[in-house]
């Protein structure tokens, strides 16, 4: 058994498993709410979600991947986005914890995600640093 | 497309977007930056906006700006700095162009993009990036 705990014990290259989201109505709905999203043409005329929605996912996946880590703090946060999420598909979501480090004495993790559609089509690529609290 | 009326220039702002931020505060939050007792516990205002609430308000800015082709060319990259927001407070996200570059699919403007509260203080720099 490992002495190494919580921070410590996380090896880079831990794969963060992999979400799956519907992008149904209700789902998509309860986000415009979240975020007041006020540019309807996109959802009622383009029927696709809005940018972003499948970034919340990524905490999650990471609560459920540490759970030692109380606490997740964005420090920087990249995108890019390479296809529209359309309204009525899914999408899946895949991460791993592509560095660590101590600065300063904070403890950041660097987590790349991918978001790919049903055909495993790339949608969008994000990298995120947080500060890992214990 | 449609909506960018005109050619914008180097030193000129894209249109900015004023939100008053809100979240449900769930006292059981798993993340506990997102619960009132946490953060005033360490002298913070109160429960602190979602990351992805707060880059959502920059991405619908920028969204407005660039529409569709936001969906295939947007690039953005964000630190979250200060104090974050809580419940109530205004923000307003902005961009700034900073150069343009010919791609092989467009042009595609560089911006400074920040977000701003009630007080002035930025919560929220970086860059972005999209094919016009």
């Amino acid at each position: 058994m490992s002495a190494k705990s919580g921070f410590e014990a996380i090896p880079v290259g831990l794969d963060m498993g992999t979400v799956e989201m519907t992008l149904d109505e209700d789902t998509v709905n309860d986000r415009l709410e979240l975020v007041q999203w006020e540019a309807r043409e996109l959802v009622d005329k383009l029927h696709l979600a809005p940018p972003g929605i499948g970034i919340v996912q990524h905490a999650v996946m990471k609560f459920i991947k540490l759970p030692d880590m109380k606490a997740s703090i964005w420090a920087r946060s990249e995108h890019e986005f390479l296809k529209p999420m359309k309204i009525g598909s899914k999408i899946f979501i895949r991460g791993k914890i592509v560095d660590k480090y101590v600065k300063r004495g904070r403890k950041y993790l660097v987590t790349d995600f991918e978001t790919v559609d049903e055909a495993g089509e790339v949608l969008l690529r994000s990298r995120e640093t947080s500060v890992y609290v214990e | 497309m449609e909506r960018v009326a005109r050619t914008i220039r180097v030193g000129e702002e894209i249109p900015s977007l004023t939100k008053t931020a809100f979240m449900p505060i769930d006292p059981e939050a798993r993340n506990v930056i997102h619960t009132d007792d946490y953060t005033r516990r360490f002298g913070g205002r109160g429960a602190l906006i979602g990351g992805s609430t707060l880059l959502s308000y920059v991405l619908e800015m920028l969204y407005n700006y660039f529409d569709q082709s936001w969906l295939y060319h947007g690039k953005i990259s964000v630190s979250f700095i200060g104090g974050g927001a809580i419940n109530g407070d205004v923000l307003t996200a902005h961009g700034l162009v900073t150069s343009v570059e010919p791609e092989e699919a467009g042009t595609r403007l560089n911006l400074d993009i920040w977000m701003e509260n009630q007080t002035g203080a930025k919560i929220v720099v970086g860059d972005a990036s999209c094919i016009q």
